[in-house]
């Protein structure tokens, strides 16, 4: 660039006019504001604020105990379910609607693996003999849940005691 | 030269930004100036570029950018402004000569370089402005203009080659 010397020489000899002073202070204006920024009036917490206004407390505690009572008041509600009418059965519920805990009986079996003749006694001061038979066996109740596919089931011994009326001949 | 480079290594912080403000705002304007056909225009320009300018960044480490929300401000002021687009538009064209710097000093050689200046292709002359007026290096020419370095440089050079070329006797 020294071949343009002299002509950068004579540009930079012309010098700009200075601005005018408004502008520097209206970006004083504007930037001084963002260096202390001035509180506008709906951001200043006053202490008035925290007074109590006596007025919007009433009014408030009113509606709260207009509340409180129509909480309270026991409305007639009419029955949901309809009275089942006497003599129909209940019609088993879908299987999606049983709840999970809901078994219902499956089966019951008895097994009888002993039965002992006792022979001929007189219960309770009967003038006829009776025969008495122990039967010993165990009885199983099954339980099943179609909700959820899980079965229940209970097994125990048991133990009989039959009186058969004897013939005489 | 040197006071402005120790200005530009001190002004960045939010406290001195007068003293930045006072140092770029004549280049800044005459930046501007060539947008629009008034002087207040051009400060309404700078005011708004600088302020949004130090918003947003807080020093003026990147002049390039600087330059580049002014002449940002411009366009959109000239856009927002249909009529004034037009006029506008007619400004850009080297025939009417209706946007000329504002420069000091009335002899009659600095009128003759004037009008020399304001004979320049826009292109040429917004290059010339923000390198001998605002002392931005051709890297942020180039980044005020979106253009590469290179032809920062190379508009430069044809401008001084016009101005010269305008300037030589007759």
């Amino acid at each position: 660039m020294n071949d343009f010397s002299d002509i950068e020489n004579e540009l930079r000899a012309l010098r700009p006019r200075p601005p005018s002073p408004a502008l520097l202070e209206s970006v004083t204006r504007e930037l001084d504001g963002l260096q202390t920024p001035v509180a506008r009036e709906d951001t200043i917490l006053r202490p008035d604020r925290f007074r109590p206004g006596w007025l919007s407390l009433g009014l408030g505690l009113a509606a709260a105990a207009a509340l409180f009572l129509l909480a309270r008041i026991d409305f007639p509600v009419a029955p949901r379910v309809p009275p089942a009418l006497a003599g129909t059965t209940p019609k088993p519920l879908p299987a999606a609607q049983l709840l999970p805990a809901q078994f219902i009986p499956a089966g019951a079996t008895r097994v009888v693996y002993g039965r002992q003749d006792e022979g001929l006694v007189f219960p309770g001061g009967s003038t006829s003999p009776v025969r008495r038979v122990r039967s010993r066996g165990r009885e199983t109740l099954q339980w099943h849940n179609p909700g959820t596919g899980a079965s229940l089931r209970v097994s125990y011994p048991s133990e009989e005691v039959q009186f058969i009326p004897v013939a005489g001949q | 030269m040197k006071d402005r480079e120790e200005v530009m290594d001190n002004v960045a912080t939010h406290e001195n930004w007068k003293t930045c403000f006072a140092a770029l705002a004549p280049g800044l304007v005459l930046f501007a100036r060539q947008w629009v056909r008034s002087g207040a225009d051009a400060e309404d320009i700078v005011q708004e570029a600088f302020v949004r300018f130090w918003r947003q960044n807080r020093d003026v480490a990147n002049r390039g950018l600087l330059y580049a929300t002014v002449r940002t401000v411009a366009l959109d002021l000239i856009r927002k402004d249909s009529r004034r687009a037009r006029r506008e538009a007619e400004a850009y064209s080297d025939i009417v000569q209706t946007v000329e710097p504002q420069f000091g000093g009335d002899d009659e050689t600095q009128r003759l370089l004037v009008g020399a200046i304001n004979r320049l292709p826009h292109e040429q002359r917004e290059v010339l402005v923000m390198k001998i007026w605002n002392d931005l290096t051709f890297l942020e020419i180039g980044e005020g203009l979106g253009i590469s370095q290179n032809t920062a440089a190379s508009r430069y050079r044809y401008a001084l080659v016009a101005l010269r070329k305008d300037l030589m006797p007759q």
